[in-house]
């Protein structure tokens, strides 16, 4: 097991390594000088020196990677190009908001997206499957903003019963919660389709196996087969699916973080590349990187964890 | 005592059920919160650099005008703008082309325990502005001698008529507290080292922006006690939260403002700035395919500028007739070389003997400028000119006309163009100077006739005579056959009936003088 997480640990750093590079080089590909680029052609022959010193541009660019690489390492993403204030504390500020919209979002889509699941699998070809397998593909077919759209529309113009815009109060943990629910209601929706698939198909191949029917045989009720052998098993590339669309929901959240007007690392990036300011993109897909990352990490770890079949293959 | 274990399976019903109880915490409410001394608006973005003379510009001079003393603010007289005195000040007078005097008004504190506003405040504050970013809005200071410690004058090296109106009352004018700015470390970004106004001033990044009422402000009371920005970079999102009660006045896109015009929400009222954004359509004249100023007169004539009013502004913006907009000092009436006449233009293509022709007309790629380069392409190809639209991010548009910033400029056919300005004939012409060849002048002509009236028109200040020189600076542009002239877009705000708005004619708006009716 340590090997085993060495070893994708290792990996992990190696993959940042890469995006690091790939950022840092696109960078430099961006046709004219980094200075007036990111500064803007309206920009003083004063403040792209000021600038080009700051961001060590007159050194080689072996150089300057190293240095960009070289404090990385140390949590050091560099200085915002407008406000000077570090890019760290400017992502650490976000990246709540967005792990926030993220976790409440999945964590909804799972509570309604595996019993459905599992109630179309256990009746398959009946009425609730297909209306399962309707609500599902419909859910996944409309795109998150639209229904961030349609969200506020119903429920915060309409209907005013859900606040339309931001994140809440700062330190009143009620009133954001009550900005978190639109937003995770329109970036988790379409993953309640995703989970509700994924585990019906799961399930019907697990429901056919031999030790379901001993189960059966054994007369244990259908409750305690479903939920204690067969979706024990079932859910495992759920699992897997929910890792790997973490980076999925970083992008839904961007929809959701402009239309909602919410503070998050998804809109942080956005808001810089349409700003030109370079640093904070950076440091930004560096760190939506790493989390991504760490939760695929952590989902490989929690299928080890449940499957002992796994756990003795590591 | 029995251990804890957390087994598997008990981990699984533990997440569902803590996640269960999360969501069940969150409950539905109201979302209007009422109260009569808040005032709620939106922000397009967090204030990146306050100091006046590295600022961005837009809202945070909506932030200066709030924390920091201004000698001279925007008064709108009918359709016109001019200037007043501000609070700030006792007297402010022009003694002649290149001095003017002033008189700071008395009690006025910094915060922080800075001391006085002073006459020494003022001089440090416009003679800083001369090395900094917005250095050439003070290229005409010479000096400001202080004469006590609230009078002063300021010196100009030469007459220059906008002064007032682009210097004094716009963002760069502000006044900033020496000592406490000193002690900043000679410059500034997010916190203000010291204020002097109606309101405090505090940002939480990326979410809002509260101004409050400033203890030590002795000046007259604003009409709100506190004033939230929420950061909403999309227009269309701060629309829906105003309709969704959450704001009490919004900026409203084109589209929206039609819409309204035809049913506006309940107790709304639409308030219109200015009209200081000048759109046109660009050619370059060097570029070898628009080197024949025929061809140009001929697309000049082709461009049906009623159907792009009609089709992509849904009638909501006024047509433009030059650089100047409504409400200043020379602006024009109408054009005079050239109107939509699709015979016309024909007779031009053929006399200029080129067929064939295919453009590339360059346009942001937002829905106003997309639609505007449809219906030109629509019209361009009644005369048989093939135009290819190039959409593109406000980033690679802005330097694409730009020598300094790559070659895209020697590729530079056709392009739709915003500039926006301060109220005053001057900064519009500016651009269109010899020397901005290559810098903002993309069309690329030059002339020196224009730049002899640029310059006469900078130190005239007789009005009349003013009004003369920027007219025929507009009819030297206008026959270069480089510019087809759009439209000039409002800035348009829908609120509450209950509330009067205050913006200057550029469309910032001066939270300190809204008022509850």
């Amino acid at each position: 097991m340590i090997a085993y997480l060495t070893k994708r640990l290792g990996l992990s750093v190696a993959v940042v390594f890469l995006v690091v590079l790939m950022l840092f080089s696109l960078l430099q590909l961006i046709p004219g000088d980094p200075a007036t680029v990111a500064l803007g052609p309206r920009a003083t022959p004063e403040a792209v020196a000021r600038y080009a010193e700051k961001m060590h541009l007159n050194a080689p660019v072996w150089q300057q990677f190293l240095i960009y690489a070289g404090n990385a390492a140390t949590g050091d993403l560099g200085i915002d190009v407008f406000s000077e204030r570090a890019v760290t504390t400017i992502i650490l500020e976000r990246i709540g908001f967005t792990l926030a919209l993220i976790f409440a979002a999945m964590g909804w889509a799972m509570l309604l997206g595996i019993p459905l699941g599992c109630l179309a699998a256990v009746k398959p070809n009946t009425w609730v499957d297909r209306i399962t397998g309707v609500l599902s593909v419909g859910t996944i077919a409309v795109p998150s903003f639209l229904v961030s759209i349609w969200a506020i529309l119903i429920f915060a113009v309409n209907l005013r019963w859900l606040p339309a815009i931001g994140a809440g109060e700062p330190g009143d943990t009620a009133d954001q919660l009550t900005h978190l629910i639109l937003p995770a209601f329109a970036v988790g929706l379409s993953w309640v389709g995703y989970l509700a698939r994924m585990v019906r198909a799961s399930m019907l191949e697990v429901m056919g196996e031999t030790y379901i029917r001993s189960a059966r045989a054994f007369g244990l009720t259908q409750r305690r087969i479903v939920f204690g052998y067969a979706l024990r098993v079932a859910i495992l590339p759920t699992i897997t699916l929910i890792g790997m669309g973490f980076g999925g929901l970083i992008s839904a959240a961007v929809f959701a973080e402009i239309i909602f007007a919410r503070p998050g690392l998804g809109k942080l990036i956005f808001d810089s590349v349409m700003a030109r300011n370079f640093p904070i993109v950076q440091g930004g897909v560096l760190v939506a990187t790493s989390l991504y990352l760490v939760v695929v990490l952590f989902s490989d770890l929690l299928i080890a964890w449940i499957d002992p079949r796994v756990r003795d293959s590591l | 005592m029995k251990k804890l274990e957390l087994s598997r399976r008990g981990f699984l019903a533990s997440g569902v059920a803590v996640g269960a109880l999360g969501l069940a915490g969150t409950y539905p409410f109201g979302a209007r919160a009422q109260g009569t001394e808040l005032l709620r608006l939106r922000l397009d973005g967090d204030n990146q650099i306050l100091d006046p003379g590295y600022m961005i510009g837009g809202t945070e001079v909506e932030a200066q005008k709030q924390c920091l003393p201004f000698l001279a603010q925007y008064k709108r007289e009918g359709d016109t703008f001019g200037w007043e005195p501000t609070y700030y000040v006792t007297k402010l007078e022009q003694r002649d082309p290149t001095h003017i005097d002033f008189e700071l008004t008395e009690g006025l504190i910094w915060s922080n325990g800075y001391g006085p506003l002073m006459a020494s405040d003022v001089k440090y504050s416009y003679e800083r502005m001369k090395g900094t970013d917005w250095g050439g809005y003070f290229d005409a200071l010479d000096h400001v001698e202080v004469t006590g410690d609230r009078t002063g004058t300021i010196v100009l090296n030469k007459p220059f008529a906008p002064f007032f109106m682009v210097t004094l009352c716009h963002g760069p004018g502000a006044i900033l507290c020496e000592k406490a700015t000193e002690d900043a470390g000679g410059k500034f970004t997010t916190k203000f080292p010291a204020i002097c106004g109606p309101y405090t001033y505090e940002q939480i990044p990326g979410q809002r922006t509260t101004f409050a009422l400033n203890p030590e402000w002795t000046g007259p009371k604003p009409g709100f006690d506190t004033v939230t920005l929420q950061v909403i970079t999309e227009v269309k999102a701060a629309e829906l939260a105003y309709e969704a009660g959450e704001l009490d006045c919004t900026e409203l896109g084109a589209d929206t403002m039609a819409r309204y015009a035809a049913a506006m929400p309940p107790n709304s009222s639409l308030t219109t700035a200015g009209e200081l954004q000048y759109m046109w359509m660009g050619m370059n004249t060097e570029h070898p395919k628009l080197q024949d100023k025929q061809v140009r007169q001929a697309i000049q004539h082709a461009v049906d500028v009623d159907s792009i009013l009609a089709g992509a502004y849904s009638g909501t913006t006024t047509k433009s007739n030059g650089i100047v907009c409504p409400g200043l000092i020379g602006h024009r009436e109408a054009t005079k070389s050239y109107s939509y006449d699709p015979a016309k233009a024909r007779e031009l293509m053929d006399a200029s003997g080129v067929t064939g022709l295919t453009l590339t007309l360059r346009t942001l790629n937002n829905q106003e400028r997309m639609l505007t380069s449809q219906i030109i392409q629509a019209n361009l190809a009644v005369i048989g000119i093939t135009v290819e639209i190039l959409p593109l991010d406000s980033g690679p548009f802005w330097e694409m006309g730009t020598e300094s910033a790559g070659d895209t400029w020697q590729d530079l056919q056709l392009w739709t163009m915003r500039f926006a300005g301060t109220p005053d004939p001057y900064e519009a012409a500016q651009w269109f100077v010899s020397s901005q060849v290559g810098v903002w002048n993309w069309e690329r002509w030059t002339d020196p006739e224009y730049d002899r009236l640029y310059e006469a028109g900078l130190v005239e200040s007789d009005p009349e005579k003013r009004n003369e020189i920027y007219l025929k600076m507009q009819d030297i542009m206008e026959e270069t056959g480089a510019y087809v002239w759009i439209n000039h877009e409002p800035e348009a705000y829908v609120h509450g009936t209950d509330i009067q708005i205050s913006s200057a004619p550029s469309g910032e708006l001066d939270y300190r003088r809204f008022a509850r009716i």
